[in-house]
């Protein structure tokens, strides 16, 4: 059986030489394509919210104990104000993680997917 | 400060820009190089570009001066300009890349297969370009006026000019190449003087005129709703800012699109120690300069202040090169990601077209920069993300990950952030800063709700007008590229 890779015309752009620009193994006028594509996009959707969430919450929480917290204005290390350590340097390794844990779980994601189809 | 070392650093950033630029001509040939460098970059020149672009005027001067005036409120803003990459990470880089459109209007045309779709979204794309390009421009006249004492006018004028140069000459695979030289001259502008600084602090014993937690000036602390408004600002309006849209093209797939911002948030992170600690020292050792008005020129003033004699004068040279960098890369990114919005739709994509269109979009924020006064760099860029956050960020968010966005949601959504976000932005001009009250001064936190509102309402009522599309088009943005295939 000879197999057909049906792409869509592109709208204006040019694909980088050496790559199929779009994945169409699966067509998604089939039902199992359309099945597999939504719960890839909603696993995608529920990372996103979860990680996003997540930093908010531990950024609130962070606000809140250097506003609050009983003796956190007066702290200091090594003669820095705690609250200037932490707004100034200690937020961007959580952004860092945050961001470097989702990239991971992405690509996870994705792969999942793809076992899925080349399954069929 | 001896004004011929602003001046040299000036002439010499301008003519680095401009032979990377030339560079970068003989390899941008066809109407593909000139728009998104082929989609060729790898991740590390691609997130160096992406840091070189994002980091302007408001990180470079606006945050140490922001933090000079008022302290730990201001740190809020280099956490929301890197959070807001993350924002875009999570979710935005890869689905938009995968797209496969040049700019935004491609994309919401493409995704709602509406013109009328495409043509207002170009118009709030190109005034968010021209509402950022203006506080640059201020900067430049800013650093132009205090460093040679030359008339404001000079600054502006000549970085439109050297990006109208580089822009016509190259298009954006120069630009990547200037982007990414930029982004390591201005880290290391900024971090050079401030290590010497501390060394000759720590060297000559040099005891601080004022503590760390007193506000210079009587500046009151912002509230709650400040900061929840700049955090919404910030976290939401990145993801929809054209000029760093435009970059997540030059990645060759959805996944390196993602790695890309992975490297974008550690060079950020990175640069805005920078920022912060010359701030904290300004507090500490120049208060003075706040009290004067001159908070925006901390970073400038602060090695000739704190270092003195050559070394104060080459550190000032360092710095003042690397605050050319930071409204050159800007402003040409907005510039290239404009025209190539303006060319399509006025021009019909031409290279010509793509070359006139980048004068218009360079001129036209010129005027404004010399109708307008210098405001509070950092500030005055937050709003533009605020105004951003309420018109791009809710269709370009649902357009990604809800099937039933329809055009005409799209549109009410844009409409009505526009006139909320843009409506408060006037009036609290207008009124002033210091009468405007903080929801007019911050309109981010009522005004981007209620664009997504406006645009979910709209789209439920307008069911019927889901275009026949969707599915094909959200499964290629959401669908992983396959690795290349040989035999099949």
């Amino acid at each position: 059986m000879t197999r057909v890779r049906v792409t869509a015309p592109r709208q204006s752009a040019t694909a980088a030489p050496g790559r199929l620009p779009y994945p169409r193994e699966v067509p998604e006028d089939s039902d199992a394509g359309r099945v597999f594509i939504r719960s890839l996009i909603r696993s995608q959707l529920r990372l996103a919210l979860v990680v996003a969430c997540g930093f908010l919450v531990i950024l609130t929480v962070l606000a809140l104990i250097l506003v609050y917290g009983p003796g956190v204005a007066e702290t200091r290390v090594l003669g820095i104000p705690l609250v200037w350590l932490v707004l100034g340097v200690g937020i961007y390794p959580v952004i860092g993680l945050s961001a470097w844990l989702y990239t991971r779980a992405a690509a996870r994601n994705e792969a999942r997917y793809r076992d899925l189809v080349e399954d069929k | 400060m001896n004004p011929a070392v602003g001046l040299f650093a000036f002439i010499a950033v301008s003519i680095a820009t401009a032979v990377i630029g030339f560079y970068g001509l003989r390899i941008s040939r066809t109407t593909g190089d000139f728009y998104v460098a082929s989609r060729t970059v790898p991740p590390w020149w691609n997130a160096s570009a992406i840091g070189g672009e994002y980091l302007s005027a408001a990180s470079f001067l606006g945050v140490a001066g922001l933090i000079l005036l008022s302290g730990t409120d201001a740190l809020w803003f280099p956490i929301g300009y890197t959070a807001g990459y993350l924002m875009l990470l999570l979710f935005v880089a890869a689905p938009l890349r995968r797209s496969g459109a040049y700019t935004i209007p491609d994309f919401t045309e493409a995704r709602l297969d509406s013109k009328l779709v495409r043509r207002v979204t170009s118009l709030v794309v190109v005034a968010v370009g021209w509402l950022y390009i203006v506080p640059q421009l201020h900067g430049a006249a800013l650093t132009i006026r205090i460093t040679t004492g030359l008339p404001s006018w000079v600054g502006s004028t000549a970085v439109v000019l050297v990006v109208c140069l580089t822009v016509v000459a190259g298009g954006m695979r120069s630009i990547t190449f200037v982007q990414a030289f930029q982004y390591w001259l201005k880290l290391t502008a900024l971090a050079v003087p401030v290590v010497f600084v501390l060394l000759v602090l720590a060297g000559n014993g040099t005891q601080p005129q004022a503590a760390l937690p007193v506000n210079p000036t009587s500046q009151a602390a912002a509230g709650a709703y400040q900061h929840i408004s700049l955090l919404v600002a910030l976290l939401f309006g990145t993801l929809g800012l054209p000029h760093v849209l435009v970059r997540f093209y030059t990645n060759p797939d959805g996944q390196s699109a993602r790695r890309t911002t992975l490297i974008v948030l550690g060079l950020l992170s990175v640069f805005y120690l920078f920022p912060t600690v010359s701030g904290a020292l300004g507090r500490m050792f120049a208060p003075e300069l706040a009290q004067s008005g001159q908070a925006d020129a901390l970073v400038l003033l602060l090695p000739g202040k704190l270092v003195g004699g050559t070394a104060g004068d080459l550190l000032s040279a360092l710095v003042v090169a690397g605050a050319f960098a930071a409204f050159l890369s800007t402003t040409s990114g907005l510039v290239v990601s404009l025209s190539g919005v303006i060319s399509q739709d006025l021009f019909g994509g031409s290279v010509r077209g793509f070359r006139l269109a980048a004068v218009l979009a360079a001129v036209v924020p010129l005027g404004f920069a010399f109708m307008t006064d210098t405001l509070a760099l950092a500030g005055s860029v937050g709003l533009v993300f605020a105004f951003t956050a309420s018109t791009i960020c809710p269709v370009l968010l649902l357009g990604i990950w809800w099937r039933g966005l329809t055009d005409a949601g799209a549109i009410a959504g844009m409409l009505t952030g526009a006139l909320l976000c843009g409506g408060a932005m006037v009036v609290g001009t207008l009124m002033g800063p210091a009468n405007a009250p903080a929801w007019l001064a911050q309109p981010a936190a009522w005004s981007v709700p209620a664009a997504f509102a406006v645009t979910v309402a709209v789209s439920m009522v307008t069911k019927n007008r889901v275009p026949a599309s969707v599915n094909r088009v959200m499964s290629r943005l959401h669908v992983p590229e396959r690795p290349v295939v040989t035999e099949r």
